[in-house]
C-alpha cells in the first residue's frame, strides 16, 4: 500500500485551494478585524459543493468519502481557520446527526438543503453546566400533545445565529443522567427561539458563535431525532466524526503558518544569509514539517476508516489531539520565526496564532480526547452509581426568586409593595450619574432597551427609583448608549449597594459576578428562562418597555430628597433545605445519608436507602436494614 | 423507718436521692442532685421496676424489703440497663433469688457484658407488646430503642394507666421528699434541669423520641413514672409537648442567645453592646453566656430553648476559640437543627472565626440558617462597627418581634 491520496483527491485539493486563495485570502484579514461572517463565501462554497461532501447525492450531497471532506476543511483553514470551521461545524455537527439518525422525511426536509449549501446547520450541546460532562444538561423538553416544549439555553454554539437548522440536545426524562437526553431538529425563527449576542472571540473571528435561548419553543413531535433517550449516543457519534473536521482545521492552520514561516525564513536575511539557514530555525521548520505530515496521515487514516465503516472513534480522537497540540506549537514557532513582524496585525501568522488555540478546546477538549483514547485502550473504569451532585448555587448566591404575576400593573404593584416592605424609601434618591461603585441603588438596562431614544425612559426610571443608571456590557460597548465606566459586571463596575434593577438583562455570568454583593436584585425580562431570574430576589416576566413606565409612575417622578448616608441593607437568605432520604438506625442512631452512601460496604454514594440490598446491615451496630426508620425533617420552618 | 412514698394503689416509690455526685455520667454538673427512681408493685404477684445507683444499694434494699413486708419477690423488671438504674439489680437478685428477671434480649446480653452473675436465675425475655399479668395489674411491654440506649423498653400498666417510662420524662434534681410534679412549681424550678437533662442526654435521638411519642399516643397514659425526677400525674400534655418540641428540634421560645468567646474582654464587650441594642429594640428574651465559664450542657440546653443564637468568637490559632469550637461540635453531635445563627467574629490580624463557624454550621449541622448580617471586629469594637451592629440588632429584632423596628 502507498500512503498517499488518489489523484482524484489531489485534484479536489487543487480546486479547493484555488477557491480559498482566490476568494478568501484577500478578505481574511478584514473578516478577522471586523468580526465579520463571510455570507458570500459560504454561499459560493455551497455552489461549489463543499457543504455536503460526504452525504449521498440523493440528499443533495457530493457523495464523496471522508478524505475529501478532510481535505476541504484543511485547505479552507490553511487560508482562514474561521471559514474552515464554518464548513466543519455545518457538515460534521449540523448535518451528520440528521444524515445518520434522521428519518427519510427528516433527511428530505432538512439534510437536502443543508448538503446543497442552501441552508446552514449548527449543533447545540454545550451549556453553562454541561460541557465535557453532558450529564449536567439542563435544557429540558417536555412533551405536550403534538409538541415538545423546549426551555433552557446553549452556549458557545458555532454558526449561531447564522445557521438555519439546529440539532439541539435536551432532557426529556429528568433525573436519570445522560440516558434521559434526546435530540431535536429546531429551526431558526420559531417562536421563543432567540440568540445571545455573538461572542467577541480571540480567534476564528470570521466564524460566528452565539448562545441559543429557548423560551417555551414548540418543537413538533416529528422533529425528534432518533428515539427519546438516544440523544447522548447521537451526540457522541456526531462528535467522533466532528473530530476529523477539527483535526483537519488544526492541520490547515498549522500548514498555513508553516508555509508562511518557511517563506519568511527564506526571505529574511540576517548575518549575511537567510535566517532559514540558521540551524536552530531550520530545525524548527523540520519539526513543523514532520508534525504536519504525521498529523495528516493520522487524519486521513481516521477518515478512511470512517468511509469504510470501520470503528474510528479512537483514531479520530488521536488525530484531533495530535494535530491540534502540534498546531499549537507550530503557530507559536511560526510567529517566533517572524520576529517582531509576527506580532503585528495584518500578518497571517498573528491570526493563525490566535485561531489555533480553539482547536485544542472545542468538540471535546484535548483532555477529553485523552480520556476517550484511554477508555478505548484500558476500558472504562468500574461502574459506580453517580454521586448525588448538589445543585450549584446561582452565581449571586441563594436568593428569594419571588416572581410576580398577573397583569403588568398587578405585577408592578406587588413588586413595589415588596420593596417598600423591605424598607426601600422612594422619596429619596441619588443623582443618576453617581458612580456605580458609590451608588446605593442602580437601574441597569440590557440590549432589550432597543432604540437609543428609550434610554430617556431608563433615565427617568433611575431617577424615580432614586438610583444611578447603569447598563449591561453590550449597551456600553456595542451600542455605546452609556460611557464604558457605567456598565456593570465582573470586567466593568461592581455594584455593592442595596438595590439593583436588571431590565432586559438576561444575566450573563460576567454580569452576575458584578452584582453578587447586591442586597436585593430585581429582574425584568421577557424570557422566563433567563439566568437572571435564578439570581434575583424579585422578578417580573414581561416587556421592559411596558413595565418601565408603570414603575416610574409607582415610584414617583417628582424631586427626590437627598438620600441619607448609605446603610447596608440586610440580605434575607432563604431557609436551608433539609437533607433528603436520611434514615436512622434504631439500634445505635447511625444515620444513613444517600449523599454519602456506605462505600466501605459496597453501597455507592447516591444510593437511595430503599435500593440498598436487603442483606446490608448497619455499619456501626450490625442491626438489619429493617431496624432503620426514615427521618422526618421539619417542614415549613418559620 | 424508711424513705418510701406511695404512688397510687399498690405502687410505691423506693428509690434514692443523690447529692454527692458532682458530675452525672461524669460529665454533667448536677448542683441540685439527682434521684434514682425504682418502684415496687404489690399485687397477687410482686414486682420491682429497675433499681438504683450502686452507691445507694443499701438504702434501696431496705426500702424494698419494708415495702414487700416479708412477701417474696416474683419479678425484677429491667427497663433500662444503664448502670445508674441497673447497678443494684444484682444485689436485688441476691436478696431475692426466687424472682424472675424480666427484660429484653439485648438487655440480657448487656447484663452479661456488665458481668452480672445471675447463676441459674429465672429469666423471661420479652418481645415487644408481650403482656404479663400480676393479678389485678396487667403489664404491657413497649420497646423504646435508642431513647437513649438500644435495649430500652417501657412498661405500661394497662389496669391503672401508669407508664414506667425509663429515662424518658426524667430530669436532673433530687426529689428531697417530693414525689409528684404538682408538689413543685415545675416550670419555674425544674424545667431548666429537665431540659438540660433531655437535650444533652437524648438530644441526638429526636427521630427515636418521635417514634416513641407516636406509640404513646395510642395508649391512655394516666401517670408517668420516670427513672429520675418527679412522677407526673397531672398536666402530662404540657410536658409531652416539650418533648415533642425538643425531639423535633423546634425552638420553645423566640429569643436570642448570645454566646461569646472572649480572651481579654473585647468580644465580651461587643456581645454586651448587642444585648443592649436588642433590649432597646424591645427584644427582652435575651440570654448572654460566656462560653469559657458556662458549662457546655447549659449552652446546649439554651440552644434547644431559643430560636436565635449569636456566636461571638475571637480567632484563635487561625481557628475558632477552642471552647466555642467544642460547643459547636456538641451541637452537631446532638443533632440540633432549625436554629437561626448570626455571627460576630473578632481578630487582631486575621479575623477568620466567622467563616469557620459558618462552615462548621453548614457542613456539620443540618438546617441551621445563618443571617447575612455578620459583624467583623478588629480587636475592639469601634465606631465603624456601628452600622453593622445596628443592622444585626435590627435584623434580629425583626425576626423575633415579627415586624420592622426603627
Amino acid at each position: 500500500m502507498l500512503y498517499q491520496c488518489t489523484e482524484a483527491h489531489e485534484a479536489f485539493r487543487k480546486k479547493v485551494r484555488s477557491f480559498a486563495e482566490g476568494e478568501i485570502k484577500s478578505l481574511a484579514f478584514s473578516l478577522d478585524q471586523n468580526d465579520q461572517f463571510p455570507d458570500e463565501i459560504v454561499k459560493k462554497m455551497g455552489e461549489l459543493g463543499l457543504m455536503g461532501i460526504p452525504y449521498p447525492k440523493e440528499y443533495g450531497g457530493a457523495g464523496l468519502d471522508a478524505i475529501y471532506y478532510a481535505i476541504a476543511v484543511e485547505e479552507l483553514s490553511r487560508v482562514d481557520g474561521g471559514v474552515g470551521v464554518i464548513c466543519s461545524a455545518h457538515t460534521s455537527l449540523g448535518s451528520y446527526p440528521i444524515a445518520a439518525f434522521g428519518t427519510d422525511e427528516q433527511k428530505k426536509k432538512y439534510l437536502t438543503p443543508l448538503a446543497k449549501g442552501e441552508k446552514l446547520g449548527a449543533f447545540g450541546l454545550t451549556e453553562p453546566n454541561a460541557g465535557s460532562d453532558a450529564g449536567g444538561t439542563e435544557t429540558i423538553a417536555e412533551l405536550d400533545g403534538d409538541f415538545y416544549i423546549l426551555n433552557g439555553g446553549k452556549v458557545f454554539i458555532t454558526n449561531a445565529p447564522k445557521a438555519d437548522t439546529y440539532v439541539v440536545f435536551a432532557v426529556t426524562t429528568p433525573g436519570i443522567g445522560v440516558k434521559g437526553i434526546s435530540a431535536f431538529i429546531v429551526e431558526k425563527g420559531w417562536e421563543g427561539f432567540s440568540f445571545g449576542d455573538p461572542y467577541d472571540k480571540m480567534g476564528i473571528r470570521s466564524s460566528s458563535t452565539a448562545e441559543l435561548i429557548f423560551n417555551n419553543v414548540k418543537v413538533p413531535k416529528e422533529n425528534l431525532l432518533g428515539k427519546e433517550g438516544q440523544g447522548f449516543r447521537i451526540a457522541m457519534e456526531t462528535l467522533d466524526g466532528g473530530r476529523i473536521g477539527i483535526a483537519s482545521q488544526a492541520l490547515g492552520i498549522g500548514q498555513g503558518a508553516y508555509e508562511a514561516a518557511l517563506a519568511y525564513a527564506k526571505e529574511r536575511v540576517q548575518f549575511g544569509k537567510p535566517i532559514a539557514f540558521q540551524q536552530n530555525l531550520s530545525f524548527k521548520l523540520a519539526d513543523m514539517a514532520t508534525q504536519l505530515r504525521a498529523s495528516r496521515l493520522m487524519i486521513y487514516s481516521a477518515a478512511e476508516l470512517k468511509s469504510n465503516h470501520q470503528p474510528y472513534s479512537m483514531e479520530a480522537a488521536m488525530a484531533k489531539l495530535y494535530a491540534s497540540d502540534c498546531t499549537h506549537k507550530i503557530v507559536d514557532e511560526a510567529l517566533q520565526i517572524h520576529g517582531g513582524s509576527g506580532f503585528i496585525k495584518g500578518i497571517d501568522v498573528e491570526r493563525f496564532y490566535r485561531d489555533a488555540k480553539i482547536t485544542m478546546i472545542y468538540e471535546g477538549t484535548n483532555e477529553i480526547m485523552r480520556l476517550v483514547i484511554a477508555n478505548h485502550i484500558i476500558g472504562r473504569p468500574p461502574k459506580k452509581a453517580r454521586a448525588v451532585v448538589e445543585k450549584a448555587e446561582p452565581i449571586t448566591g441563594i436568593r428569594k426568586n419571588q416572581i410576580f404575576t398577573g397583569t403588568p400593573q398587578e405585577a408592578v404593584d406587588q413588586l413595589v409593595a415588596a420593596l417598600k416592605k423591605d424598607g426601600y424609601d422612594f422619596s429619596v434618591g441619588i443623582p443618576v450619574d453617581t458612580p456605580i461603585v458609590d451608588a446605593e441603588r442602580v437601574v441597569s438596562v440590557g440590549k432589550g432597551i432597543g432604540d437609543k431614544a428609550n434610554m430617556d425612559v431608563a433615565r427617568k426610571l433611575a431617577h424615580a427609583a432614586g438610583a444611578a443608571l447603569g447598563s449591561s456590557r453590550p449597551v456600553a460597548e456595542t451600542l455605546k448608549y452609556v460611557p464604558l465606566n457605567r456598565y456593570v459586571g465582573m470586567s466593568g463596575q461592581k455594584f455593592r449597594g442595596n438595590l439593583y434593577f436588571a431590565l432586559g438583562i438576561s444575566g450573563a455570568n460576567q454580569h452576575l459576578r458584578g452584582i453578587k454583593d447586591a442586597s436585593t436584585i430585581v429582574a425584568i425580562n421577557t424570557n422566563a428562562g433567563a439566568p437572571i431570574f435564578k439570581n434575583c430576589d424579585y422578578g417580573i416576566v414581561g416587556d421592559m418597555h411596558e413595565i418601565m413606565p408603570l414603575l416610574i409612575k409607582a415610584f414617583g417622578e417628582g424631586e427626590k430628597k437627598p438620600a441619607p448616608a448609605f446603610k447596608r441593607k440586610r440580605r434575607a437568605l432563604p431557609k436551608k433545605l433539609a437533607p433528603v432520604g436520611v434514615w436512622v438506625c434504631m439500634g445505635c442512631g447511625h444515620e444513613y445519608d444517600p449523599k454519602y452512601g456506605d462505600p466501605e460496604n459496597g453501597v455507592a454514594p447516591g444510593t437511595e436507602f430503599e435500593r440498598i440490598p436487603d442483606d446490608w446491615v448497619c455499619p456501626e451496630c450490625n442491626k438489619e436494614k429493617s431496624h432503620y426508620i426514615k427521618v422526618q425533617f421539619q417542614k415549613n420552618r418559620s | 423507718m424508711n424513705n418510701v412514698r406511695k404512688v397510687c394503689d399498690d405502687l410505691y416509690w423506693v428509690g434514692a436521692n443523690d447529692h454527692r455526685t458532682a458530675l452525672f455520667e461524669n460529665i454533667f454538673p448536677i448542683p441540685r442532685g439527682v434521684s434514682y427512681n425504682s418502684y415496687v408493685l404489690l399485687d397477687e404477684k410482686t414486682a420491682v421496676f429497675d433499681s438504683v445507683d450502686w452507691n445507694y444499694g443499701n438504702e434501696y434494699l431496705h426500702n424494698v424489703e419494708e415495702t414487700l413486708a416479708g412477701r417474696p419477690l416474683d419479678y425484677i423488671i429491667v427497663n433500662h440497663m444503664e448502670p445508674d438504674h441497673c447497678a443494684s439489680v444484682g444485689l436485688m437478685h441476691q436478696a431475692h433469688p426466687e424472682a424472675t428477671i424480666v427484660s429484653t434480649e439485648q438487655a440480657f446480653q448487656m447484663m452479661d457484658q456488665f458481668q452480672f452473675d445471675f447463676g441459674d436465675a429465672k429469666k423471661q425475655v420479652v418481645n415487644e407488646f408481650d403482656t404479663l399479668s400480676l393479678g389485678k395489674h396487667n403489664l404491657l411491654f413497649v420497646y423504646a430503642p435508642m431513647v437513649h440506649w438500644p435495649e430500652v423498653m417501657m412498661t405500661f400498666d394497662t389496669t391503672n394507666g401508669v407508664l414506667f417510662s425509663a429515662d424518658a420524662f426524667g430530669t436532673f434534681g433530687a426529689l428531697d421528699g417530693v414525689l409528684f410534679n404538682d408538689e413543685v412549681n415545675f416550670e419555674r424550678d425544674w424545667l431548666p434541669d429537665a431540659r438540660r437533662y433531655l437535650t444533652n442526654i437524648v438530644g441526638k435521638y429526636g427521630p427515636q423520641v418521635q417514634a416513641i411519642l407516636a406509640k404513646a399516643g395510642t395508649i391512655d397514659i394516666k401517670m408517668l413514672c420516670p427513672l429520675h425526677g418527679p412522677v407526673w400525674r397531672s398536666n402530662l400534655g404540657w410536658f409531652i409537648d416539650k418533648y415533642d418540641k425538643w425531639s423535633k428540634y423546634e425552638p420553645e421560645e423566640k429569643g436570642v442567645m448570645i454566646a461569646y468567646a472572649s480572651m481579654y474582654g473585647h468580644t465580651a464587650y461587643t456581645a454586651q453592646v448587642l444585648a443592649s441594642l436588642l433590649h432597646e429594640r424591645g427584644v427582652h428574651n435575651v440570654a448572654v453566656y460566656d462560653v469559657s465559664n458556662t458549662h457546655m450542657s447549659q449552652l446546649v440546653s439554651e440552644t434547644f430553648r431559643l430560636s436565635h443564637v449569636v456566636l461571638a468568637s475571637v480567632t484563635y490559632n487561625l481557628g475558632i476559640y477552642p471552647i466555642m469550637h467544642n460547643y459547636l461540635m456538641d451541637l452537631a453531635a446532638l443533632n440540633v437543627q432549625n436554629r437561626t445563627f448570626a455571627l460576630i467574629e473578632n481578630g487582631t490580624w486575621a479575623a477568620k472565626s466567622g467563616d469557620l463557624m459558618e462552615e462548621l454550621l453548614n457542613t456539620q449541622c443540618k438546617t441551621m440558617d445563618i443571617m447575612s448580617d455578620r459583624v467583623t471586629v478588629n480587636s475592639a469594637l469601634n465606631e465603624g462597627n456601628r452600622s453593622d451592629m445596628e443592622a444585626l440588632a435590627d435584623a434580629l429584632a425583626e425576626d423575633i418581634l415579627g415586624k420592622k423596628s426603627k
